[in-house]
Order: structure tokens, then sequence, then C-alpha cells
């Protein structure tokens, strides 16, 4: 057996003392950063990229890897605990993982969010292992009009993030999409709802936008009630440990979010982005506890945890088998190749298959080492809870602000912040939810990017998007998803306008 | 005509704004605006490339969806006239701007003041937003979030920020 | 005039021994672009060399913002003490100040070219069905399907643009232009066959050249690249004078005394000869050229400012 020589051969590597030291200081960076919200492995990376130069390529590449999937299991801890997303993956989970955490439950919370995150890191590596190949032709299918059709779909599916007013939702998304328009048009260079400011050109960040709206609207709504000394987090018995009840919940969303985001994170266009926000509409859709969305649903952070991180692991796939990164990080690890003078490519896996195997070994690894560090550490996060609001409230703004302030070193970015934490706090107030907003803000350029390359590549032909049988086949689930979500609701309001009359 | 749902009325305001702001920024603004602006001496800058079908122009995408945004901003808010539906819940002000105050004053005293000095002011003004205020254990907070800061953000993660007021190094 | 010129003596009676105690604090050198980019990375590398021979820690900072102009405007309005520096590019000091409006500097007056450090060329690869050999070929094939075939770049008004523009002018044939955010998603597509050919950088077309999966045609500089010595220029393909490199390097604000740019120019090339740094360099593509002294870098940026708005006129890419 090819595949179980070859992962023997990653193993002895991964395995090597040196680089599981290396790996363990990848994952521990990893998950402080990504509990630090703003700070982002991006970030990390890059300024860490000169240590790595007296490493060896393959210590290099496993501790960078490790700082990759190490900040995707820290940011849930701090979309769990204080309802900031830190990265676009943890918008969903702080849906419901921040109410089970106001509840006493963060202690399961995070507990679920580790292991399915474990289960999925597992399963993934392994079709990583398997798979690669065959599946990075896979990624080549995808072009614009698929990526077009895939974001109207994801779109769609973002309506059922909002548990109000669908009309609403809708309009959220619009909204979210438009603002996402802010900055350089990529076809045209022109500048777009910029004002004249320098800064805007870029575009706002989805940092930014998600820390104002989440975080900092959160804060403020916690600080209403005036007077009254009133805890945030319950002071009922806090657990720690999942129940069984709370374990079989969580093992099929665990099994339909891994397989999804493992799905999902193959395509360099933007697919792992949608991964966790997929996995939680599927379970919104299909669980037995619907009601419960939004409120608290164990299901609810299961899914997009193991989404988001079979998506980390199989986003390696184009990396590693064709040289494309599918994100900024990927981007930076072929920077970190390159230094090593590796030329990422197809030729990566044959040339040198100690890298390439090693570093796939690595990442179960990494994951085991991710579970031994995280476990432990969830008595210490849900005492953290039990500290008084008012000391800790003040704690999170600091984080907070030297986080977005980094971003581009500018006080640029906390003023959009500010601005984006009073609209959300508005928001609140309308009962528009920021969910949808976020998605669509993140999906709005690459749909339009997409949408207009598609039409210049076919010049002008609509068609096209219904001719590609994947494009079509995007289209027509986007469209019964829309009837099933539709429904009910025109249903409800028909019901209660004839009520009222 | 009642407005029966206050809560959705403003938000269809507020969307049908949205929709109508992006859509004039990107096709340029309607007779009646830029004669109004006249008044006023302000001159509108004009909208973006609409372009075509094949090579779509800046403009096209913004459109589509500002038009579509206002649509359904009209929609919620004839909505909110026939459909029951509740009150807006009562803004709090004062902890709005102290929050929004504290994270722009540590933003833009960071330069001049340096780490310590910011995030000193950063958590007395935002403490003042609470509804406690303890002065010791308030200073003692701002002591513990200045030297952790340095540590984690400056020495451990190398962020180039100066520690001390710029006049002192 | 006598005071003026009793002002100046002063001046540089002032700066002797400030060039001899510089460094006496950190240097700030400012990456114009997000962390993680070429630019950046170079910087890094670059940094964590110089700080040993500065005796002085070297910190990079990412200013990203308006395609680099805004990290190139911090700079140009900084103190020009030699400690504040920006690692200039292409696109910040060649190819902006014609494509966009209001540059809010003047990318020759603004600054002190202290040091070259990255050239890249660009090279032209096609997918491996389009059926051309040779960059004749590929005019022919070109010429028989005007307005069918397409050409990706990394964005709108990138080197890999404008080189497709000139390219078109000078051929005579007519490609559509297929912008992309970055170079990555533009060779998917290259490799899926959805686009036709593409003038990409090197380093980052190199791998899938040696794989096969892509086809290259010719480098766009006027001399053949060391990583490819058997391919053809376009020069030498028969569109004479064809020549366009992508660049970057160190710069400081205007005003910066003379001393201090050479003592910096020397410490740059110290540092980025030095095997391990130069070895770094050369895995992103880059390859040095004849551009040494600080003079020599800032006619270099004058005779590129002067070309791209030649091509940035002709492309039309300037948008209104």
């Amino acid at each position: 057996m090819d595949l179980i020589n070859n992962l023997m051969l990653g193993f002895t590597v991964a395995l090597s003392p040196f680089n599981m030291l290396m790996c363990l200081v990848g994952v521990f960076l990893g998950t402080l950063i990504g509990v630090l919200p703003g700070v982002g492995p991006v970030a990390t990376i890059a300024m860490l990229l000169p240590v790595t130069f007296n490493l060896s390529p393959i210590a290099a590449l496993i501790m960078l890897a490790g700082i990759y999937y190490g900040a995707q299991y820290g940011g849930s801890t701090t979309a769990i605990l204080v309802n900031i997303p830190g990265e676009s993956s943890s918008v969903v989970t702080c849906l419901d993982g921040y109410q089970m955490a106001r509840q006493g439950r963060a202690g399961p919370a995070l507990a679920v969010a580790a292991l399915a995150s474990f289960f999925a890191g597992c399963v993934s590596t392994l079709i990583v292992a398997a798979f690669a190949p065959p599946l990075a032709e896979v990624a080549l299918k995808f072009g614009p009009s698929e990526y077009f059709s895939l974001m109207v779909l994801g779109l769609v599916s973002a309506v059922v993030l909002a548990h109000g007013s669908i009309l609403k939702a809708i309009a959220m998304v619009i909204l979210g999409l438009l603002l996402g328009l802010v900055g350089t048009d990529v076809n045209s260079g022109v500048l777009r709802y910029a004002f004249g400011i320098s800064e805007l050109s870029d575009g706002i960040g989805f940092v930014t936008v998600a820390m104002g709206m989440f975080g900092l609207a959160e804060i403020v709504m916690n600080l209403e009630h005036t007077g009254e000394v009133r805890e945030v987090f319950t002071d009922k018995k806090l657990h720690l440990w999942p129940s069984k009840e709370d374990f079989r919940r969580s093992i099929a969303p665990t099994l339909r979010g891994t397989f999804l985001g493992s799905a999902l994170g193959i395509l360099p266009g933007g697919g792992a982005l949608l991964a966790s926000f997929g996995a939680y509409t599927l379970e919104k859709k299909v669980s037995k506890y619907k009601h419960e969305f939004g409120k608290g649903a164990v299901e609810g952070v299961a899914a997009p945890e193991s989404a988001n991180n079979a998506g980390a692991q199989t986003s390696f796939i184009p990396l590693l088998t064709l040289g494309i990164p599918s994100n900024a990080v990927m981007a930076l690890m072929i920077g970190a190749m390159m230094i090593q003078g590796i030329a990422p490519g197809p030729q990566v896996m044959t040339e040198k298959p100690q890298l390439f195997w090693g570093m796939i070994a690595s990442m179960w690894v990494g994951n085991l080492m991710l579970i031994i560090l995280n476990l432990p550490l969830i008595g210490m996060w849900v005492k953290l809870l039990t500290v008084p609001y008012r000391v800790l409230y003040p704690s999170i703004l600091v984080f907070m602000v030297i986080g977005v302030y980094s971003l581009s070193n500018n006080p640029f970015d906390c003023f959009l912040m500010a601005l984006f934490g009073v609209f959300g706090y508005i928001c609140v107030k309308l009962e528009c939810e920021p969910a949808p907003l976020i998605l669509g803000f993140i999906l709005g350029p690459l749909m339009e990017e997409n949408l207009r390359r598609a039409m210049l590549l076919s010049r002008g032909d609509p068609l096209v998007f219904f001719q590609k049988p994947i494009s079509a086949g995007f289209l027509i689930a986007a469209m019964i998803l829309l009837v099933i979500i539709a429904l009910p609701a025109i249903r409800k309001k028909r019901e209660e306008a004839f009520v009222e009359a | 005509m009642r407005i029966k749902s206050p809560r959705d009325f403003w938000a269809g305001l507020m969307f049908i704004g949205f929709g109508l702001g992006f859509l004039f920024i990107a096709v340029g603004p309607p007779a009646f605006l830029v004669e109004l602006a006249k008044q006023f001496d302000y001159k509108f800058e004009y909208g973006y490339q609409m372009g075509t079908a094949v090579r779509m122009g800046p403009a096209y995408f913004p459109t589509v969806l500002g038009g579509m945004l206002a649509a359904l901003g009209l929609f919620v808010l004839i909505e909110s006239l026939a459909i029951e539906g509740e009150k807006v819940a009562r803004f709090y002000f004062r902890p709005l701007l102290f929050i929004v105050a504290a994270n722009l004053a540590f933003a833009y005293l960071l330069k001049p003041l340096g780490v310590m000095l910011s995030i000193a002011v950063l958590v007395f003004i935002s403490a003042y937003g609470g509804h406690e205020f303890k002065w010791k254990e308030v200073a003692l907070l701002a002591i513990a979030m200045m030297i952790m800061s340095v540590l984690v953000f400056v020495k451990g993660l190398t962020l180039p920020f100066p520690i001390w007021p710029a006049f002192m190094e | 005039m006598r005071r003026l010129l009793a002002a100046a003596a002063l001046l540089a009676a002032a700066q002797a021994p400030f060039a001899q105690t510089w460094p006496s604090k950190p240097v700030k050198l400012v990456a114009p672009y997000a962390a993680g980019g070429p630019v950046d990375v170079s910087a890094r590398i670059l940094a964590a060399r110089l700080q040993e021979s500065l005796g002085q820690p070297v910190v990079v900072e990412n200013k990203p913002g308006a395609g680099g102009n805004l990290g190139a405007y911090f700079v140009a309005k900084s103190a020009p003490d030699g400690y504040t520096l920006v690692m200039g590019a292409i696109a910040t000091h060649a190819i902006n100040p014609s494509l966009m409006a209001n540059v809010p500097y003047d990318p020759i007056k603004d600054f002190r070219h202290v040091a070259l450090v990255v050239q890249v060329p660009n090279v032209l690869v096609i997918n491996a069905d389009v059926p051309a050999r040779t960059v004749k070929e590929l005019i022919a094939y070109a010429r028989e399907r005007p307005g069918r075939l397409d050409f990706a770049s990394g964005s709108t008004g990138s080197t890999g643009h404008l080189a497709g523009e000139l390219f078109k002018t000078m051929t005579g044939t007519y490609m559509v232009h297929i912008p992309y955010k970055g170079s990555a998603p533009a060779v998917t597509d290259l490799l899926a066959g959805r686009v036709h050919l593409m003038f990409d950088n090197l380093a980052s077309a190199l791998p899938n050249i040696k794989a096969a999966k892509l086809r290259a045609l010719a480098v766009t500089t006027t001399l053949r690249s060391s990583f490819l010595p058997d391919l053809p220029t376009l020069d030498e393909s028969g569109l004479k004078g064809f020549d366009m490199t992508t660049w970057w390097g160190v710069m400081a604000p205007g005003k910066t005394p003379q001393a201090v740019v050479e003592r910096l120019n020397a410490e740059i090339f110290r540092a980025i000869e030095a095997p391990e740094v130069k070895e770094r360099l050369r895995a992103m593509g880059s390859e040095p050229g004849a551009v040494r002294t600080p003079e020599q870098f800032t006619a270099f940026v004058g005779a590129e400012r002067a070309l791209y708005a030649r091509l940035v006129r002709q492309s039309g890419a300037k948008p209104d």
C-alpha cells in the first residue's frame, strides 16, 4: 500500500523530536494569537518568517502550519467566551457558542468545539493523504461561473443564519454585499465609495466590521442596565464538561460538518470561507432541534467548528499539489517555501516526498497536541467568566483595539470599528441581525469579481451559468433552498395579516 | 396611517436610505438632488461607469444591489404599516459614548503617548462608562493591562508600538 | 544668497557628526503592502541581516493601502533622519503616479533612492493546450483569432497587464484582458485553460513551467534569465526593445543626508550579497542587476517612471 508507506514516511519525519517541538511551538502560538482578537495568523506568520530561516524547510513549514490551524482552535475560544469573531470562520460559532456561554455552558461549548475540530482534523488529514492529487483536479474545475453560483448558494444560505424576519435578513445580506464593494474595483481600478479617504482604497477589513458589530455592540448591550448589578454570565452552576446528551447530539453534525468542510476547503477561490456558514445552515435545516438554534444549540457549535477545521486542512491540497494558495495564510506558506528554496507546485510531492508527507503527518500530530493543550485550558477559560464584568470588558476592549490597530498600524481602522460598533448597536435595536451582513460582506467582492470575470470570458452570455453543469447545480440548489426558506415565512405572514384584518 | 411596527418601520427606512445612497453614488444623483445641492454650493461627484453586460463597469453591481436593497426596505416599511410589531428598544447613550470614546482615544493617542499611557486612558474611560466605577480597582486593572500588553504585544509579538510617549524616548 | 550658503554650511556641519552617530536608535523599514507578500518578505529578510551590521534593531512595519501609496507617502513626509525607510516598488514609484489620480508624492523628488534590492523578470506563459511553441507561433495564432484569446493578470495596471497591452500594440493582435485579484487565481484559470496566456512573475510561474503544466515562451527582460537559460527574450523573438522588470528597493525621505544614504547603500549591498540572503532573494526569482549606487537607482526610477507613463497612456488602463 502506497498510502501506508507514505504515511509511515510522513510520521517518521513528523515524530522526530525537533519537528514535534516545532509543531508544539506552532500550535501553541497559534492558539495564543487565535484567542487574541484581531491579531491573526497572517501577521504572525509574516513576523515569524525571518525566524524560520535557520530551520530546516520541513521544520519551518510544520511550525507555520501549526500556527494556522492552531489559530482556528483559538479563534473559536474568543467567539464562544466574549462574542468576538477574530476570523471569518468563527462568526457562526458566535451565534450559538456565545449563547451557551451566557447560560453557564461555556465549558461544554469549548469542549465540543475542540473535540469536533479534532475529529474533523483527523478525518480531513486522511483525506488529504489519500486523495490530494485527484482532488486537486476538482479545484481546477471551478472557474468564475462555478464560483459565482457557489456564492449565490452561500448567500441564500446566509439568510438561514438569522432567526428573525427573513425580509430583513435578506436586506442585511445585500447591505453586506454593498459594504464589501468599498475600495478599489478589481476590474477597472476605479475607487468606489471611498469618499476621498485613502485608507478605504483597499476596502474595509473583515476584522474591523466583525469586531465592531459583534464585539463592541455586545459590550454596550451588556452595559445597558445601569444601577442594578447584573452579571452577564449566569451565576448558575458552571458546567465544565459536555453532558451525554451534548455528545449524542454533536455526533451527526460533526460528521456532516467534516465532510462539507473538507469538500469546500479544496476550492481555492474562497470555498473554505463558506465551510462554517454552510455547515451551520445545513444543521439548522436538518436538525430536530431547529427551534434551539441561535439560543445555544450544541449542534450550532459542533457543525461549523468541525467544518472550518476540516476546510483549513484540505485547503492545503491546492497549495501542495498545484502551488495555488487559497487564502492569505497559504500565500505566506508559499513565501516561506520559496525562502527555503522550494518552489511549491506539482513536483513537491514527487521530488520532496519527505516534506509533503511529513507535513501531512504533522497536521495529525498537531491536532492531537491541540486537543491535549486545549481541553485542560477550558477550566481556566470558564473561570475567566466568573471575573466581574466591570473588570472583564475594559480588558476585552484593550485586546480588541490593539488587534484592530495592528491590522495596518493606523488609527483609522479603530475609527471604523467604532463606527461599525454604533451601527451594530442600532441594528440590534432594530432587530437586524449582523451575521447575514457579515457573510454578505465577505462574499460580496468575490461574487462581483467572479460574475464580471465570467461575463468577460463568455463575452457577455449570461447562459454560461446554466450551461456548465456544476454551476447550474448550485443555482438550482440555491433556488430550492430559497423556496424552502420562504414558504413557511410567507404562510406565517399571511396568517398574521389576515388575523389583523 | 398608523405605524404598527415602529422597529420594522425604522429598519425599512434605514435600508431604503442605504440602498438609495449606494445607488446614487454609483449612477450619479437624481436631478432634484443636484439642484438642491446647488443651493448649498455643493457639487456632487458623478457616478461610476455602467459598462455593458460583457465588460461590466464599476457601477453595474452596486446599482443592481442598491436598487434591490431600497426595494426590500420599502417592503419592510409597508409591512410595518400592516402588521403589528414591537417598539424600538431604548437606546442607552452613556455606555455607547464611553466605549466609542475609549476606543478612539486609544487609537489616536497611541503614536504620541505610547502603549502605556494610552492603555491607561482606554481603561479609565471605558470603565467610567459602566455602572460601577471604583478608582482603586480600575487603577489596578489599568496597570495589569499595561504590563500585559507590553509583554504580549510589544515584546512577544513585536508589534511596532512605542512604549513610552515620544518626548521621553 | 550668502545667508543661504551659511545655512547650508551650518546644516552640513550639523549633519556630519549626525551621520557618524547614525543609527543611534531603531530604524523603521516600512513595507507598503500587507504582511506576507514578496515585498514584505524580502523586507524582513533584509531587515534581519541589516540589524546585525547596523547594531540597531531594524523593524519592519506594514502600511498597506492605496496600492502601496499610503506607505510610500507616510515615509515621504517622515523626518529625513535615516530612521524611517520604505521598500519602494515599481507600483508605488513608477506605475501608480501615472495610473492613479491624486498620488500625494513625487516619486523622484520626495525620496532618496538608496538601494535597489530585488529585480524579477516576468515570463510569457501559455496554457499547455494552446498550440504555440514560440512567440512567433503565438502571434500568428492570435492574429487568426482576433478578440478570442484572453490574457490574465494579477490586477489592472500591474506589470502583467501592461506587458500584455504592450504586446498587443507591438504585435497588432487583439486579446481580451481578464484582471484577477492577485496572481494565484489567475494562474489557476490559466492551468485550467479558461484563459490562454499570462505575463506572470517568474518566481510564481517557475514550478508549473518545470512541471510542464504551463509553457513558457519568453522572458520580458532584454537579458535571459539564469533560471531558464534556454528561454529566449521577447526582444530576441522579434519584439525589439521589449523590456519589463518588476523591482523594489529601499528608499528614504527626500532630504535624508548623503552620508546616511551612502552608509545604508553600502550596508544593504553587503547584506544582499551575503550568501544566505542572496540565496533567499534568488529563490524569490530575483536577479541582481547593474543598478548599484543611489544615483544609478534614482536614474533607474526616473527611466521606469517615464516608461510606465507611456505604457499606461497607451494601454488605456487608467480609470477615469
